[in-house]
């Protein structure tokens, strides 16, 4: 086991009295004054997440086509300044990991998941893509929430909606991962003083990845190993909008093969009339379908229980069965978001 | 100013300090033939935000060890464990629909099930005893 890494604002999480976690081979806050306190502050107000966990590689420009031919969307026309979700697929046309990459004139930032870093760096010298690796160099903090941008246009100026700027000390993107609107910035770490008093004078509330958990999934965004792993497509994920990719690449094949017959697992929302969590595991029956919770937890602002449950076909019910400890419980599969 | 009300941190002191505790982080306290159960301050620290607690049935009868009630957290589910074989005589109806009591008071208003003890066995640790246990 390598050593567990702390980031570069963990003497700060430390004052703050952050309860931690092991993820990803870090140690991070988990919470401080409560999931469900953070997860409405954050719906509410405005608060910041430490995720200088996840891998951040600078990549030159050079090597735009050779990564198009990995990922399943379109980063070849993609303008300079904006943001873009993606995959990186495999030969079966499963996810590798869901990235992040803010393209710039004459580089581009790979934000990849901090479990995936080792694999999404091996891969690329693999294919032989030269990048710089910024992860232990530079720290990343999301702000967000309904007062995000207004709080911080005091620090910065505002990019639209998924683009992203950068200063002499921030490199940033209007992009994040709570279904609210805010920034995500990365910072070099002997930059950071200024980021972290301008946090604490404007009151943005810390919070930790149990709440970024449970926001992301109230947003319905999928989490790399449970919605998104080597087993599953962006097809059967239901992240179809993604496959902006017009031309061949790694799995393409297979993935419009997936389309065509729709022949494919599928991921699908779910909701449970009562507080009883749906855990990760947890198995399901559509009918005569199979299925299994990738995720499942409450949702505080419906204050019921939620989740993704990806089922072996398209189920002919909404109806859902749960195995709960040896219950039966039943829930349905929802067709619109959680949040409305 | 900050004002510190020393007669509410006795009496919280009280409530943690005179009932026994077991090494699955369960309290228990003991009249005469019933014991109320609930969990730890500390147990429920590291479960954070509750939000459903499955309760068991008046009547229903457990032996020691037997999992009684299930408490389910944003992070995790966890289970509290019937302290001595009893049966089951009362349980905390408002933690149905204010599970985080049992966060903001665990071993008061918090508590979860009382019980009528059929065998006796009162080995819990007291609470010095607990607090070197999860230290």
């Amino acid at each position: 086991m390598p050593n567990i890494k702390y980031s570069p604002l963990h003497s700060l999480h430390v004052k703050n009295k952050a309860k931690f976690i092991e993820f990803g081979g870090w140690t991070m806050p988990f919470s401080y004054k409560g999931t469900i306190k953070e997860h409405q502050f954050v719906r509410q107000n405005s608060g910041y997440f430490d995720v200088s966990h996840m891998g951040r590689l600078l990549i030159d420009k050079a090597y735009l086509q050779k990564i198009s031919s990995l990922i399943c969307s379109d980063l070849i026309e993609l303008k300079s300044g904006k943001a873009l979700y993606s995959i990186f697929t495999n030969e079966k046309g499963s996810a590798l990991d869901d990235v992040i990459f803010w393209k710039y004139d004459d580089y581009i930032l790979l934000i990849c998941n901090a479990a995936n870093t080792d694999k999404i760096t091996n891969y690329l010298q693999t294919e032989e893509i030269i990048f710089q690796d910024l992860t232990e160099k530079t720290a990343l903090v999301a702000v967000q929430g309904p007062e995000a941008i207004s709080n911080l246009k005091a620090l910065l100026p505002i990019p639209d909606s998924f683009s992203c700027l950068s200063n002499d000390i921030y490199t940033y993107a209007r992009t994040g991962y709570t279904g609210e609107d805010g920034l995500e910035i990365m910072v070099n770490v002997e930059d950071l003083d200024e980021l972290i008093s301008f946090l604490l004078q404007n009151e943005i509330e810390p919070c930790g990845l149990g709440a970024r958990d449970t926001l992301r999934l109230e947003a319905a965004l999928p989490l790399y190993g449970f919605e998104l792993t080597e087993d599953i497509s962006p097809v059967e994920a239901g992240l179809k909008w993604t496959l902006s990719n017009k031309n061949k690449y790694r799995g393409s094949d297979v993935i419009n093969e997936q389309i065509r017959t729709g022949h494919h697992k599928v991921l699908k929302k779910f909701s449970i009339d009562s507080r009883n969590i749906a855990r990760t595991g947890t198995k399901v029956k559509a009918g005569n379908i199979n299925g299994i919770v990738t995720s499942g937890n409450f949702s505080p602002i419906l204050q019921k229980s939620i989740g993704f449950v990806l089922l072996e076909s398209q189920p002919d019910t909404d109806l859902l069965e749960f195995e709960i400890r040896g219950k039966f419980i039943e829930g349905n599969i929802l067709k619109k978001r959680f949040l409305s | 100013m900050l004002m510190v009300d020393f007669q509410q941190l006795n009496l919280d002191r009280r409530k943690m300090t005179e009932k026994k505790y077991l090494e699955t982080h369960e309290w228990y306290s003991l009249t005469e033939n019933t014991i109320t159960i609930g969990i730890s301050d500390y147990a429920q620290g590291e479960l954070g935000d509750i939000v459903f607690v499955t309760m068991p049935e008046v009547g229903q009868e457990f032996s020691k060890g037997d999992s009684m009630v299930e408490v389910e957290a944003t992070k995790t589910v966890a289970e509290a464990y019937a302290p001595m074989d009893c049966v089951v005589v009362e349980i905390n109806s408002s933690l149905d629909s204010e599970p985080e009591i049992i966060n903001s008071d665990p071993c008061g208003e918090g508590w979860m099930v009382k019980a009528e003890v059929k065998n006796l066995d009162d080995s819990g640790m007291l609470y010095q005893e607990y607090e070197n246990f999860i230290s």
